[in-house]
């Protein structure tokens, strides 16, 4: 045993010496697996990385306006105005008759709120540009969370018996319970048509009894008002409340609508107009759907109504998309015993989950092959001590990430996946070395621990150059803008983490664990 | 073994013959990879197509259609694509989007609120169940569908579109065409849209341009109007609530979630017009009448005056200058050389019309010969991507090398040893490149160098430094602490750190080739794996033949103050 203890000289060994014989070192090495794999399973799960998109549409009808006039009295000058806002990379314009619609679209990464702010702000206090006759603008804000649906949901009768509208009474019924679910953002439904009095108009019988399209509508609208019910005092201060009840309130009553007098006697609307209680068939938008059956041929097209389901920004899609399916399956004997049956017909919480389940696979077949490889080269004990710091870096990585906010995706894994690689090399060159200093006939008289640090020590310098210069070269990919630089944005940002992590790791858990795995060889010492 | 390995280095650098050939063969290699990129013998895309288990097709009709046009088209659409196999279900939205999605965002899918739009949702059994990726059965779909439906509609536009692999954009190739006369764009459009429909690779072209067709338009003769107490509004709603009909009152209800409204319209047989012409519409005009203040019904085709006119098409504009796009997608092939094909094409067939000046990198300034009126034509959609990515990345790389060289020169000191270190880390370029070329002879589909690959490559920038860092590291201490003879030292530091320089290298290429099969990331997969290879033969090859050729000894500080030398344990 040498009688001075080894002083190392970097970073590398000044680690290895603290934690070497520290008790604490096995706590915080099941520590790290612990928190990485709470972030493993609590980091809201995407497909692909969350990008920032900001942008407006401002919509501004000018009825019987053609499209050059839109584009002169309300695009221009709106596009004039927005050009102002700072941030905005692109402002499109569309002049249509009788409506103006100018998007802006920011540049990526731009904050959402304040960008939709801006817009709003900008148009508000622009409101007198715009002309005469003017509706109202619209400004729809692109939320890119709220606009794009994760779950769509098809909802469609299993008889045909039921009348068109049956189906969307239905689903909005079932819409409040889905949007009542935790994180849920907007719920909307596409298809289907709303009941409605249809009142057809007969042309003929029009001219006939020579009666106007507006005399009707006055007669109609007369009738159909509600006023709320009116409150008033008894002379001894009690309370009595009486109200005129609508009167409309059964197809009945429009049709015995008075419509005009002809000669003496009236003219009901049933005479001139068929009416009927009906669906709003004017809506000309429709939604159908075609299962492949059993036997492998297609139902025929039949309408559905579809419910789509967006999530709140950061919250986690796969959970949500659980809950959902959850909530389906349990309204699912409801939903039969009423003739309707459903089909989930895009679920993004499963794409997601599958997308990075695949890919831990992937990860984890990854490092057994590597593990094996070792085993060949460096010996099983060298091989589990190597194996063990990887799960030890992702750790550490994907509670950096998790506390950043960052969502797991396939670009998160797939820099999991580049930097596999280059991680397992300060632990494979750390325990290298310990391997070469164990065997090393000429450093075989220093004590174990010593030799632990000193292998560590020696190799500290380039290794931590070395590292440095692959960080630096992740680094400037943070700077790629646009959308392919927020979408590649996972990889400049966890791969130096890792590979920070896997120095550290390397420093601290390789010669601790070596210490109490490896075994020196006896034989060099009896060769003495 | 490692001893025969060290002497055949130690022989490889002293003797001049061997490095100069060395030198020579690398310095071929890297020009012959980087001439692959311009020849095209390997192509270059920015994303590779992605396997998914849904895609879009997005019908449009010309502006003017009805619903039932429309229908019409995605009926023969839903029967076309119900014979593939691997179709589970069909969705069909008439008249409206489908729900959206991130590439329906950027494509204004929410936009598509008309008779003439439909789209269909095809959801496709899950991709671990079957054999054929999605843009493959797209490729087999896409000319059945053109073949059967394009026609039944004339100037139908049927497009597939399928989940992006990376950012969605507009389109693969989109035409930007600004200008500030409505005619010329309209007319400069449609010449760019027919050399797009003849160029080979581009599919499913449309332009943004809505088709002119025609209308009647009503003129209201004011005086007369006036006179008999009937004022303009009155006979704008009239015609409305005839035709189109309209909500007249609403009646409150507590058994639906929303109010029941009172809809008025016109009968189903009386509403209808006999045909398209002048006489049907004025005939079927002629049977409304209007009540003025009076009470006297005054006959509305008194009053008006109906001329068949043109329609009022869209007008688009980008950042407030007047523009229109033609755009087309890609068939399996990167957007870039149909593109390049297309713009040769422009500069060809255009010139007899215009002077065709080249603007920017690819944009091209058309000036008409007739009017004189200029005409630009920029590039965007994908193409635009592609270049501020490639550019972006590009300039990325280089910060990264001039950041790493800083690096080198604040540890060494030297320019030399970082410049030795640099030239190391470039030599996994041919690797990388060669590495696409032999992959795109053994896939049936093109295998592009892609921007994956890219960053694969940067990735083996930092790999590259390292190793040869750890070399001239090790050479370092045997020279200075041991006072080897700097090709003693340099040949037993290669050999010394040949190991875990293979270890890792191994360990990377292990890793990587579960990536190289993957369709998104294989490029860096790829680039992974065989430039790890030319990194390690660059590491112990190269950089020991130009550390050999640089003072080292001045450049350690080699003062050799022990006088005896320190043999090696191995040595003996």
């Amino acid at each position: 045993m040498s009688v001075h203890p080894y002083n190392p000289k970097n970073v590398a060994g000044k680690l290895a010496k603290v934690f070497i014989n520290n008790p604490l070192t096995l706590v915080l090495g099941v520590f790290i697996l612990v928190i990485g794999y709470i972030s493993l399973v609590s980091m809201p799960r995407q497909e692909n990385p969350q990008m920032v998109v900001s942008g407006s549409n401002i919509i501004v009808a000018l009825p019987g306006a053609s499209a050059k006039e839109v584009e002169r009295v309300i695009v221009k000058p709106l596009e004039r105005k927005i050009k102002e806002v700072k941030g905005v990379e692109y402002i499109y314009g569309r002049a249509l008759k009788n409506v103006g619609i100018v998007t802006a679209s920011f540049y990526i990464g731009q904050p959402q709120e304040i960008s939709n702010l801006k817009i709003y702000n900008e148009i508000m206090q622009n409101m007198d540009i715009l002309p005469k006759g003017a509706m109202y603008p619209i400004i729809k804000p692109l939320n890119i969370n709220t606009v794009i649906p994760i779950v769509t949901i098809a909802f469609f009768n299993k008889n045909k018996h039921h009348s068109q509208t049956y189906l969307y009474d239905k689903v909005t019924h079932f819409q409040n319970i889905i949007n009542a679910l935790p994180n849920v953002a907007v719920t909307h439904i596409k298809g289907g048509h709303k009941h409605q009095f249809n009142i057809k108009v007969n042309l003929h019988k029009l001219s006939a009894y020579n009666i106007s399209l507006g005399q009707i509508v006055k007669s109609v609208q007369s009738l159909a008002y509600d006023v709320p019910k009116i409150k008033n005092q008894t002379k001894n201060k009690k309370i009595v409340i009486f109200g005129i009840k609508n009167a409309v309130d059964s197809i009945k009553d429009i049709q015995n609508i008075i419509v005009a007098k002809y000669g003496g006697s009236p003219i009901y609307l049933k005479q001139i107009a068929s009416v009927s209680n009906g669906y709003n068939y004017q809506n000309f938008r429709s939604a159908q759907i075609s299962i492949r059956g059993k036997n492998g041929k297609f139902d025929p097209l039949k309408n559905q109504v579809t419910l789509t389901v967006s999530k709140l920004k950061g919250t986690n899609a796969v959970i949500i998309a659980n809950q959902i399916k959850k909530t389906l399956s349990r309204y699912k004997t409801m939903l039969n015993k009423e003739g309707i049956s459903y089909l989930i017909t895009r679920n993004y919480g499963k794409r997601a989950n599958s997308a990075v389940n695949e890919l831990v696979k992937h990860l984890i077949i990854s490092i057994i092959i590597i593990a094996v490889l070792l085993i060949f080269i460096l010996g099983w004990r060298e091989s589990l001590i190597v194996t063990f710091t990887v799960p030890a870096i992702f750790s550490i990585t994907l509670f950096v990430a998790y506390l950043t906010h960052q969502s797991m995706n396939r670009i998160t894994l797939f820099a999991f996946l580049l930097s596999l690689g280059l991680l397992v090399d300060a632990a494979i060159i750390v325990i290298e070395n310990i391997h070469r200093h164990f065997h090393s006939i000429d450093l075989h008289h220093h004590s174990e621990v010593d030799l632990m640090i000193e292998a560590a020590d020696e190799i500290g310098a380039p290794t931590n150059i070395a590292t440095f210069a692959i960080i630096l070269t992740m680094i400037p990919m943070l700077f790629v803008g646009h959308m392919m630089g927020q979408f590649m944005a996972p990889i400049p940002e966890n791969v130096p983490i890792a590979l920070i992590a896997s120095l550290f790791v390397a420093y601290i858990f390789i010669p601790y664990l070596a210490l109490r795995i490896l075994k020196k060889p006896k034989h060099k010492q009896e060769h003495k | 073994m490692f001893k025969k390995f060290e002497h055949a280095i130690r022989a490889g650098i002293v003797n001049a013959k061997t490095r100069w050939l060395i030198l020579a063969f690398t310095l071929i290699a890297f020009i012959a990879s980087v001439a692959m990129i311009p020849t095209g013998l390997v192509r270059v895309k920015m994303l590779p197509e992605k396997d998914s288990n849904t895609f879009n097709i997005y019908i449009k009709l010309p502006a003017g259609s009805s619903i039932y046009q429309t229908k019409r088209v995605s009926t023969c659409v839903y029967n076309v694509a119900k014979q593939n196999k691997y179709v589970q279900n069909i969705e069909l939205y008439s008249g409206m989007g489908s729900p959206l999605d991130f590439a329906g965002l950027i494509k204004g899918s929410q936009f598509q609120n008309s008779e003439n739009y439909a789209q269909l949702v095809i959801n496709l059994t899950n991709k671990h169940k079957r054999d054929t990726p999605s843009f493959t059965i797209v490729h087999n779909m896409r000319p059945l569908v053109h073949g059967k439906c394009d026609n039944i509609i004339k100037n139908t536009n049927i497009a597939f579109v399928q989940p992006p692999s990376g950012p969605p954009v507009l389109d693969s190739v989109v035409a930007e065409i600004y200008g500030n006369n409505a005619k010329g764009i309209r007319h400069l459009a449609s010449s760019v849209k027919n050399i797009f429909r003849h160029t080979k690779g581009l599919v499913d072209i449309s332009t943004m341009e809505q088709k002119i067709y025609k209308q009647y338009g009503i003129k209201i003769n004011t005086d007369k109007a006036q006179l008999s107490g009937i004022s303009v509004k009155q006979i704008n709603n009239i015609l409305y609530l005839a035709f189109k009909g309209k909500i007249v009152a609403v009646k409150n209800s507590n058994k639906y979630n929303y109010q029941i409204p009172l809809f008025m319209v016109l009968s189903n047989q009386t509403k209808p017009f006999n045909n398209q012409s002048l006489h049907a519409v004025t005939s079927k005009l002629s049977s409304l009448s209007l009540m003025n203040s009076k009470g006297m019904m005054v006959p509305l085709i008194s009053l008006i005056t109906i001329k068949p006119v043109d329609s009022d098409p869209m007008i688009l504009s980008k950042n407030l200058k007047q523009m229109t796009n033609v755009m087309a997608s890609t068939d399996m092939v990167s957007q870039i050389y149909p593109l390049m094909k297309a713009r040769d094409k422009i500069l060809k067939q255009l010139s007899g019309r215009y002077h065709i000046t080249k603007t920017g990198l690819f944009n091209l300034r058309l000036v008409s010969k007739q009017t004189g009126k200029i005409y630009n034509l920029k590039w965007g959609g994908e193409m635009k991507v592609t270049l501020q990515t490639f550019e972006q990345l590009g300039t990325a790389f280089i910060a990264a090398l001039i950041l790493i060289f800083l690096l080198m020169v604040v540890y060494y000191k030297s320019y030399k040893l970082s410049s030795i270190v640099l030239l190391g880390s470039f030599l996994s370029f041919p690797g990388v490149v060669f590495g696409h070329f032999v992959m795109n002879l053994f896939t049936t589909d093109t295998f592009f160098l892609t921007a994956t690959s890219l960053i694969g490559f940067i990735a083996l920038i930092g790999i590259s430094s390292r190793n040869s860092l750890l070399l001239i590291d090790f050479t370092r201490s045997l020279m200075k602490e041991k006072a080897m003879k700097k090709a003693d030292a340099i040949a037993f530091a290669t050999v010394t750190r040949a190991k875990p320089i293979f270890l890792t290298a191994v360990a990377i290429i292990l890793a990587s080739t579960l990536l190289a099969s993957d369709p998104v990331f294989g490029g860096l997969g790829v680039a992974l794996i065989f430039g790890t290879i030319a990194a390690v033969i660059a590491s112990l090859m190269v950089v020991p033949i130009l550390l050999y050729m640089i003072d080292l000894k001045t450049l350690f500080n080699c003062h050799y103050k022990k006088v005896v030398s320190i043999e090696d344990p191995d040595f003996d």
